[in-house]
C-alpha cells in the first residue's frame, strides 16, 4: 500500500535515484497487468450473462411489440399491452393469483413459530430443523405430484374419508378445493426454508438481551414480541419479499402437474398463462408482453415492499 | 429465553413430532408404495405391504425410458453445474480481490438479474435457440442453466472470497504466484466450504428445473427426469406404485444430497440475506 508513496519520494529525489524511476514505472504496470487480468478473469462470465440474459431480455420487450407465432412475425406496437389489459381472462387469473398469497401468511407464522421453538433448543431441534428443511430440497414436480396422488379421486386422502364413512371428494374438480390443495402444497413445501432464515437471524441474538429482560420480569410474549421480532425484522422482510416473489413466478411446476389450470381457467396463475399463450396457443408476443408485465409488477412490489419494511425496521 | 421447563419441553416435543411425522410420513408412503405390486396397493391403500418388488421400477426402465432420462439428467446437471461454477468463481475472485476499471458496472449487472423469473426469459430462450438449432439437444439446455446460475453464483462467491484473507494472497503473490495459482493454491482451498455450499444449492435447483427442461427437450428421449416425472404422473393416475417409483427415483439424489451435506445447506440458506 505504502509502495505509490516510496516511489514518489524516490523521483523527486532527483536523477541520481534511477532506481527510483525505474521502480515507479515498472509499479505502474504491475497495477495495470493486475487490472487486466481481474477484468479477464471476470470477463467470462459477465459475457455469458449479457448473451444469455440481458440480450433475451431485449429480445423479450421486441417480442412483445409483435404478433408472433414464433414462425412468422407482425409488429403490431403496443397492441399486446392492450390486449391483456382488456382481457377479463388475464383478470381472473390475476384474482386467482391473489389467491394463492394466503399460504405466505401461514408460512411465516409457522416458520417464525417453529423456529423460535428450534432457537430455544427443544428436544431435538437438529433433527426437527433436517426435517421441516426437507420438503425444500424437493422439486416441485414432485411435491405437485405427491399432493396430487393423494387427493386424486382414488388416492389415500378419499381412502381415508370413505373409511371414516364419509363420501369422497373430488378435489380437483372444483376451483377452491384445488386452489386448497396447491395452498397446501404450498405451505408443505414452503415453511421449513422461512424457519431455517428466521432461525439463523434469531441465532445472532445477544443472549445478555434475555438475561436482561429476565431481570425486569418480561414475560414470554414480552421477550418475543420486544427482543425476538425486532431482531430477525431483516429476515421477516426477506421472507415476505421472496415468497411473494415466489407466488407470483414460481407456481408452473405445481399447476402444471396438479391441475393443469384447470378446472376451465380457475387454477390458472400468471406464469402458467404465460406459458399457455406462447407454448399451447403459440402467441409468443402476447406471452412477451404478460411476463413482462408480471415482472414490472413484482418489481414494483419488491421495491413497495422493502421500503415499507425498511421504514418499519428504522422506527 | 432459551431453555424450556421439562414439562414444557416434552408438550412442545411432542407437538413437534407430529408435525414432523405429517412430512415424513407421505415420503415414506411413497418409497414404500413403490415397492408394492399394483393389485396388493389396490386391495389396500394404507396396509402393510405382503411383499416387496421392484417390478416398478423395471416396468420405468424398460418402457419408460427413466434410465434415459436419468442419465440425460446426470450429464445436463454436471456439465452446466461445472462450467458454471468455474466462470463464477473466477469472476467471483477477480471481484473481490482485483480493482479494475468496469468491476462496478459487471458486479451491479450480475445482481440486476438474479431473481429474474424464467417466465420472461423462457419464449425469447426458445426462440433463440430454435434459430440456432438447439431445441432437442442437450447443449441447449446446458446454456440456459450456465446462463441463469451464474449470477447469484458470482454474487455468493463475491462474498465467499472475499472472506478470504489479502494477507496470505499478498504472501503468494512476494512468492511469486501469478492469478492462477493464487487462485487455485491459495483461494480455492480457504473458500472451499462456501464453493461446496454453492455447487450444493445449484446442484438442487438444476436437478429439480421443470419448465426449461420441459420445453427445450421435448422429445421422449432426450427427456431429463423432472418432465419425465410429470408426464408419467399425468397419464397413470390409476397405477400408483409406478408413479410412486417415478417420484423415488426423482427425488432420491436430491434427498441424499440433503444427508450427505446439511451442515453446507443450512448455511447456504441463509447467506445473502445480510444485502436484502
Amino acid at each position: 500500500m505504502t509502495s505509490p508513496a516510496v516511489a514518489k519520494v524516490g523521483s523527486e529525489v532527483g536523477p541520481t535515484f534511477a532506481g527510483g524511476r525505474n521502480s515507479r514505472k515498472k509499479h505502474r504496470t504491475l497495477t495495470q497487468q493486475r487490472q487486466r487480468i481481474g477484468f479477464l478473469a471476470a470477463l467470462p462470465a459477465f459475457l455469458v450473462v449479457v448473451s444469455l440474459l440481458f440480450y433475451p431480455i431485449g429480445y423479450a420487450v421486441w417480442i412483445s411489440f409483435l404478433k408472433t407465432d414464433g414462425v412468422t412475425s407482425k409488429f403490431i406496437g403496443i397492441k399486446n399491452y392492450i390486449d391483456i389489459l382488456a382481457a377479463p381472462l388475464v383478470h381472473q387469473v390475476f384474482l386467482t393469483n391473489l389467491k394463492f398469497l394466503v399460504a405466505i401468511p401461514v408460512v411465516i407464522f409457522l416458520g417464525l413459530f417453529t423456529a423460535v421453538l428450534l432457537y430455544q433448543e427443544i428436544w431435538g431441534w437438529r433433527f426437527f430443523r433436517i426435517i421441516f428443511f426437507l420438503p425444500s430440497v424437493l422439486s416441485t414436480s414432485v411435491i405437485g405430484l405427491m399432493f396430487r396422488s393423494a387427493f386424486t379421486l382414488n388416492g389415500p386422502i378419499n381412502s381415508a374419508l370413505i373409511t371414516f364413512g364419509m363420501e369422497p371428494i373430488n378435489f380437483f374438480a372444483k376451483a377452491n378445493l384445488a386452489i386448497f390443495v396447491v395452498v397446501l402444497a404450498l405451505i408443505w413445501a414452503g415453511f421449513g426454508y422461512s424457519m431455517m432464515i428466521l432461525l439463523s437471524g434469531l441465532m445472532t441474538i445477544d443472549t445478555d438481551l434475555f438475561a436482561a429482560a429476565e431481570v425486569d420480569g418480561a414475560g414470554w410474549w414480552k421477550r418475543f414480541r420486544y427482543i425476538i421480532i425486532p431482531s430477525v425484522k431483516q429476515q421477516l422482510a426477506f421472507v415476505s419479499i421472496i415468497n411473494t416473489l415466489y407466488t407470483f413466478t414460481s407456481l408452473f411446476g405445481f399447476i402444471f402437474v396438479m391441475t393443469a389450470g384447470g378446472p376451465l381457467y380457475s387454477t390458472t396463475t400468471l406464469d402458467y398463462l404465460v406459458y399457455q399463450k406462447a407454448f399451447s396457443a403459440f402467441d409468443m408476443g402476447e406471452g412477451s408482453a404478460l411476463a413482462i408485465m408480471i415482472f414490472g409488477v413484482i418489481a414494483l412490489l419488491t421495491i413497495a415492499q422493502s421500503k415499507y419494511l425498511k421504514n418499519d425496521a428504522g422506527r | 429465553m432459551r431453555k424450556f421447563s421439562l414439562r414444557v419441553n416434552f408438550l412442545i416435543f411432542f407437538a413437534l413430532l407430529s408435525a414432523a411425522i405429517t412430512t415424513l410420513y407421505p415420503l415414506i408412503y411413497v418409497v414404500t408404495t413403490s415397492a408394492r405390486t399394483l393389485e396388493d396397493y389396490n386391495k389396500n391403500a394404507y396396509g402393510i405391504p405382503s411383499f416387496f418388488t421392484l417390478e416398478s421400477y423395471r416396468i420405468l426402465i424398460d418402457n419408460y425410458s427413466l434410465g434415459t432420462a436419468a442419465r440425460n439428467t446426470i450429464t445436463v446437471v454436471g456439465i452446466s453445474l461445472l462450467t458454471a461454477l468455474i466462470f463464477a468463481s473466477f469472476a467471483g475472485f477477480a471481484l473481490a480481490k482485483y480493482d479494475f476499471p468496469g468491476s462496478k458496472v459487471m458486479n451491479w449487472s450480475f445482481i440486476a438479474v438474479m431473481l429474474l423469473p424464467s417466465q420472461i426469459l423462457i419464449i425469447p430462450i426458445y426462440l433463440l435457440l430454435s434459430k440456432f438449432g438447439l431445441i432437442g439437444h442437450l447443449p441447449g439446455l446446458m446454456f440456459v442453466y450456465i446462463g441463469t446460475n451464474i449470477p447469484f453464483g458470482v454474487f455468493f462467491l463475491k462474498s465467499v472470497f472475499s472472506a478470504v484473507p489479502d494477507t496470505i494472497l499478498d504472501a503468494a503473490r512476494i512468492d511469486g504466484a501469478g492469478f492462477f495459482r493464487s487462485f487455485f493454491k491459495v483461494a480455492v482451498p480457504n473458500a472451499a466450504a462456501g464453493i461446496v455450499t454453492l455447487a450444493v444449492l445449484q446442484f438442487l435447483g438444476m436437478w429439480n428445473e421443470l419448465l426449461y427442461a420441459y420445453l427445450i427437450l421435448p422429445d421422449q428421449g432426450q427427456r431429463l427426469l423432472t418432465p419425465a416425472l410429470a408426464s408419467i404422473g399425468g397419464r397413470y393416475t390409476t397405477n400408483q406404485p409406478l408413479v410412486a417409483a417415478a417420484l423415488c427415483i426423482t427425488a432420491a439424489p436430491t434427498l441424499i444430497l440433503l444427508a450427505m451435506s446439511s451442515k453446507y445447506l443450512v448455511r447456504g440458506v441463509s447467506t445473502g440475506i445480510g444485502t436484502s
